[in-house]
């Protein structure tokens, strides 16, 4: 999932500072899993601000609201009744959400609450890790499963480095060192032939080199018969 | 010149208090109760400050007394969280407390909801 975190409340405040009525906005898609942005967050965070105006003597009301998720454009149709009852809103959704839903309604101020942090996994209750960068040319095949790229601090395709020490990471010695994690599960799997191999140079155009990245799938497209299957470009 | 409001969050089956049992407390006392303290929320410690008490005791079972297992200690994580919001909107994270009091045992949370009232008076002649 994305994961996310709320922004300090007091720049959420800057942001509103001048509006007397604003909409908060959740998204029931990641940031709910993430304990960031779901119904819950966004009860919580509506009263903090009402709160913090009242003590300031500035009065703030707000309408709550949580959408199944921001990142798709049938999910975000309540927003055009939103704009002529609020002066601005604040979205709890990653970045996608935030963007997608400013493109689509100009007509409405609408600011982060959140920070979009990293895609991870929720190992346990209230802990998120970071298990991929979204690097677009995916080598999970050859390393067991663990991704060197979002887990080793240096990125590193080649490690472990020099300062792995007791399998730690030395940038953080609470984080494993991911080439040792890799090398124990690749000999647990009858598979360290895999690191004798010399890998052809990793392909980071995908990561995003020539601008935002895109997918098309012209077969799942309204009115499209075309047979393509579509790909990355 | 207005009482001091203090709402009481507390579980239903906590404690057969009533208010009515905090008439010597010279300040205006709101009970709300919860089927659970596990089900009090942030949320509604946030609303009762908006609603104006200027102090909110949390009060549940003991350890190992909450018929649900777990409740009153989820009611304390949302306590802190409650005041980890207020320190950061700028108010004394102490206006919210949490009580763990006996099951049954009404003169426990009269007694707590006294020493809220008098903390919250320590904290209004600081400020």
């Amino acid at each position: 999932m994305i994961v996310a975190e709320r922004k300090p409340i007091k720049q959420i405040l800057e942001m509103i500072e001048p509006y007397s009525k604003v909409a908060v906005i959740g998204c029931r898609g990641c940031v709910a899993i993430c304990s960031a942005g779901g119904d819950r967050e966004v009860e919580i965070l509506s009263a903090a601000l009402r709160l913090a105006r009242k003590n300031n003597g500035k009065p703030l009301e707000t309408i709550e609201k949580t959408l199944v998720r921001q990142c798709d454009p049938e999910y975000l149709t309540p927003l055009a009744k939103l704009k002529d009852q609020v002066e601005a809103a604040i979205s709890l959704a990653c970045g996608v959400g935030v963007n997608l839903a400013s493109d689509l309604y100009p007509d409405i101020k609408i600011y982060p609450g959140v920070n979009t942090t990293f895609y991870g996994a929720n190992p346990a209750l209230g802990k998120w890790e970071e298990m991929c960068r979204g690097c677009g040319d995916c080598i999970l095949d050859l390393t067991g499963g663990i991704c060197p790229i979002a887990r080793c601090a240096k990125n590193l395709l080649n490690g472990p480095c020099g300062g792995s020490q007791n399998s730690r990471c030395e940038i953080d010695p609470d984080t494993p060192c991911v080439w040792q994690l890799i090398y124990d599960r690749l000999k647990a799997r009858g598979e360290l032939e895999k690191l004798a191999k010399i890998w052809a140079p990793k392909n980071w155009i995908p990561a995003g080199y020539g601008g935002p990245r895109k997918r098309e799938r012209p077969d799942l497209e309204i009115n499209n018969k075309s047979k393509h299957s579509g790909g990355v470009k | 010149m207005d009482k001091i409001k203090i709402t009481i969050l507390c579980c239903h089956y906590t404690n057969e208090a009533t208010e009515e049992d905090f008439a010597d407390i010279p300040a205006e006392i709101e009970l709300k109760r919860y089927p659970c303290s596990g089900r009090i929320e942030v949320v509604d410690i946030l609303k009762a400050l908006e609603q104006g008490a200027e102090a909110v005791l949390v009060a549940g079972c003991e350890n190992g007394t909450c018929h649900n297992r777990t409740g009153s200690t989820r009611a304390e994580k949302k306590v802190e969280l409650a005041r980890e919001i207020l320190s950061e909107i700028d108010m004394d994270p102490q206006k919210v407390n949490m009580t763990f009091v006996p099951r049954l045992d009404s003169g426990a949370l009269v007694a707590a909801v006294k020493e809220t009232f008098e903390k919250l008076l320590r904290i209004k002649e600081a400020a």
